[in-house]
């Protein structure tokens, strides 16, 4: 076939050659990976079941009460969470709660466009409440301030700033490790029963009573980790890029908690199907990214608290 | 199946609520379906294929789009992840080559929700499209499973039963072996089982749970699969004896 | 979802903060919050390629105020676009919802994308890209003052990372007059109660303004004072842009 002749190329070296293997990448996408991965490597030297580089920083931006910066490849996720008080509805006087936005600026990706936005960004937007949600990662009550009156709503905004791939893994760990990172403000509460901040000189000075001295941290409990992987043929392709995204279309998405339950499954479609042990594959490497994760994640922690 | 009347409508874990599918209701469409599982009721229509695909599709394929209309007001992020899905799960049992650079149109319009809303309007879509006649590799069925704290599984999920639950997932299964390509590998221990097309899932649950959902999914999904051939069968035969 | 939420951080500190500035503005020596001095800007930082989407693309921050702009193109105009021989610039600026210190609709901002596409369009040869258009966009991840000078200065580095040719780099500079003095690259809590400010953006090689506005109350030796301050500053900022390319282009090799 023509296609072998021109990937012959493929091994050597000089301009020519480079050029050749660039075209045949342009031109024959879907053969271009089969022979990647028939010889289990991919494109960027990875091997199938290795993520990409993956870096969290806690507190990039200062006018948020929890925020992180998260890096996987050149997928880059920014989360920041506000705290707002609200009245709390009467069947959980109890609770706070959490509202979930997704956004997909066009600075993300040349496929954005302002006016035009992105369509998987509500998609992303209700999965990603939905892991927040059925993980139960943050208890709601822990959010309340005063039962029935006041309690904090969290707004987390996530903002896509590169989009290659493996979005939704990337803004799920920015958004764990944002409501890690979150401070909850000092706060008390006026004649009106309005709730203000309060600082830490203007405390001693007037002795306001404190709604909150001891819940300035939540308790985040068993914390969710994700996984997506590109299901092509006989192969299961970890923490896929942008580019194998669009060309090797199944793509399923694992997220589970540090206890080793299973949050969500998640496989809107594709050409593929997954059986069961392509599921039972899937897991096992989220286990094992999980372990990664749970790590850089801890170290990011304990660089804050250095500072 | 040992405990009866274990449900607050007095079915059975595994008993489904009353399905009825009928199609080719509307005229304007190409196709169309009604489909219902007890009160949750969708309605179908596919217009197409129509010349030219959207920016951003494959021109070298068929493409499709959903369009989601709900009972009662906007559209939202859940329904946009609902057309999402549909989308692509639609496209995972169409033959794409066959009418390159085309667009289908499926409208999904919600007549009742009483749960299992998504694999309701998978179903009904499913319907729609033979309705309308597009080339198909296979069908799609859709079932919801939700897990009891006890671990035990009940299948079609009402309203109240999914607020309720613990965890529940939506699967979706090629209706039968037969039609599948050959090229999917098979895995060894399960000759019969092919895997899914698509899951959604909500709600923690225990690895296992999950395996347990998709094992009682896949039987559920036979009786479905029955009823809509059965169903798809009578009507294409009332079809050519009304057209003879 | 509960109809009114608030947030509680907007209480008597800031105002007491503000009014604290008034008075000191009245005076005609102060000490800024930051300790600069008034002819001395923030500590700025500058990186290309903040994004590999884009065909160019830069990260700016001058003290809290943080931007990051992509380059995009060139590439086909809008279907709708009429022929055209000389190539079109498209700017947008957005503010995320978490930039300014109340929570924000994370919408558009229509007057600092008209503002940075006239600061650009002298720079930029459109004769070298017809028929088609290249898109600047802008996204402020934290708004901490000056932010429409920091926005063009950035966009310029970005549009130079793109390889998109230019005259000159674009850098820009603000100034706040505050009761008898003149502040250089103000902060938000400045801009809150300034008098007047003059924003301007030049190409220092050439010597040349592509946009300068002035709002407030200004005197005309004012403003020749601030001009130049502006200029000065403008010059020397060039100076860490150009730097900044140099790095980079040292690491690609």
């Amino acid at each position: 076939m023509e296609t072998t002749t021109i990937g012959g190329g493929e091994g050597a070296t000089g301009m020519a050659a480079h050029m050749e293997v660039e075209a045949f990448r342009r031109l024959f996408p879907l053969p271009f990976y089969d022979r990647h991965l028939s010889k289990s490597v991919r494109p960027d030297a990875r091997t199938l079941d290795s993520a990409r580089e993956t870096t969290i920083s806690l507190g990039p931006v200062a006018s948020a009460d929890g925020s992180a910066l998260v890096k996987i490849g050149e997928t880059t996720m920014l989360a920041a969470i506000k705290l707002e008080v609200m009245t709390p509805s009467t069947e959980s006087s109890d609770e706070g709660s959490i509202a979930v936005e997704f956004y997909m600026p066009p600075i993300c990706s040349p496929m954005v466009r302002p006016g035009r936005p992105a369509e998987v960004a509500p998609v992303i937007s209700q999965q990603l409440s939905d892991v927040i949600m059925s993980s139960r990662m943050v208890n709601l009550k822990e959010l309340c301030l005063i039962s029935g009156k006041a309690s904090w709503i969290a707004y987390l905004d996530v903002y896509c700033l590169n989009a290659d791939g493996s979005l939704f893994d990337a803004a799920l760990l920015s958004a764990v490790a944002a409501f890690t990172h979150l401070q909850i403000p000092l706060v008390s509460v006026n004649e009106e029963g309005r709730v203000f901040t309060v600082s830490g000189e203007q405390q001693e000075k007037t002795k306001l009573e404190l709604v909150n001295k001891e819940k300035r941290k939540l308790s985040i409990g068993n914390t969710p980790f994700p996984v997506t992987c590109v299901i092509h043929k006989e192969h299961i392709v970890v923490d896929p890029t942008a580019e194998e995204e669009a060309i090797m279309e199944t793509s399923i998405t694992i997220v589970l908690d540090t206890l080793g339950n299973l949050v969500s499954i998640y496989k809107p479609g594709g050409v593929g199907l997954a059986s069961t042990a392509t599921i039972k594959e899937c897991i096992s490497r989220t286990k094992r990214r999980m372990q990664d994760l749970k790590i850089i994640l801890e170290e990011a922690v304990s660089v804050m608290e250095v500072d | 199946m040992g405990k009866m009347e274990d449900r607050i409508d007095g079915r059975n874990a595994n008993q489904l609520r009353p399905l009825a599918c009928s199609r080719n209701l509307l005229h304007r469409a190409h196709g169309s379906a009604r489909w219902s599982q007890g009160n949750t009721i969708v309605l179908a229509a596919v217009y197409g294929p129509k010349a030219g695909t959207k920016k951003g599709e494959n021109p070298e394929k068929a493409s499709f789009e959903v369009i989601w209309k709900p009972k009662t007001g906007q559209i939202g992020k859940q329904e946009r992840e609902y057309e999402m899905i549909l989308k692509r799960t639609l496209q995972s049992i169409c033959l794409l080559n066959v009418h390159p650079n085309t667009t289908t149109s499926i409208i999904v319009q919600v007549v009742g929700d009483d749960g299992s809303l998504l694999p309701c309007a998978i179903n009904a879509s499913c319907a729609a499209l033979v309705d309308a006649g597009i080339p198909m590799k296979n069908l799609a069925v859709a079932i919801s499973c939700g897990l009891m704290e006890e671990g035990s599984i009940i299948l079609d999920l009402t309203k109240s039963e999914e607020e309720k639950l613990k965890a529940f997932a939506y699967l979706v299964f090629p209706n039968s072996p037969l039609t599948v390509i050959p090229k999917v590998p098979l895995s060894k221990e399960q000759p019969i089982e092919q895997g899914i097309i698509t899951s959604v899932t909500r709600g923690a649950m225990p690895v296992s749970g999950y395996f347990d959902c998709m094992n009682r999914g896949v039987a559920a999904c036979a009786a479905i699969s029955e009823f809509l051939r059965r169903s798809l069968q009578k009507q294409s035969s009332d079809d050519t004896s009304r057209a003879a | 979802m509960a109809a009114s939420t608030y947030s509680p951080s907007q209480g008597a500190e800031r105002r007491q903060r503000q009014q604290q500035m008034r008075r000191l503005s009245i005076q005609s020596d102060w000490d800024r919050s930051d300790g600069r001095s008034f002819i001395q800007c923030r500590p700025a930082f500058l990186r290309t390629g903040a994004a590999n989407a884009a065909s160019g693309s830069a990260y700016a921050e001058f003290g809290t105020t943080k931007v990051i702009v992509s380059v995009f193109g060139p590439r086909e105009s809008k279907k709708a676009m009429m022929y055209s021989d000389i190539g079109r610039l498209n700017c947008n600026v957005t503010f995320t919802t978490f930039a300014t210190s109340l929570r924000g609709q994370g919408s558009d901002n229509k007057e600092y994308s008209a503002m940075l596409h006239k600061a650009l369009e002298g720079a930029v040869i459109l004769e070298t890209f017809p028929k088609t258009t290249v898109d600047v966009f802008a996204l402020v991840l934290e708004s901490g003052g000056s932010d429409l000078p920091v926005i063009i200065s950035c966009a310029s580095l970005a549009l130079a990372d793109a390889g998109i040719m230019m005259y000159d780099l674009v850098s820009s500079v603000s100034v706040s007059c505050i009761g008898k003095n003149i502040l250089i690259d103000p902060t938000n809590e400045e801009e809150v109660c300034q008098d007047g400010s003059l924003v301007l953006a030049c190409m220092p090689a050439r010597n040349e303004v592509t946009q300068l506005t002035l709002t407030g109350e200004w005197s005309l030796p004012k403003i020749n004072e601030a001009m130049e301050l502006c200029m000065d500053a403008c010059l020397k900022l060039a100076g860490i842009m150009r730097s900044c390319l140099k790095e980079s282009a040292n690491l690609s090799n």
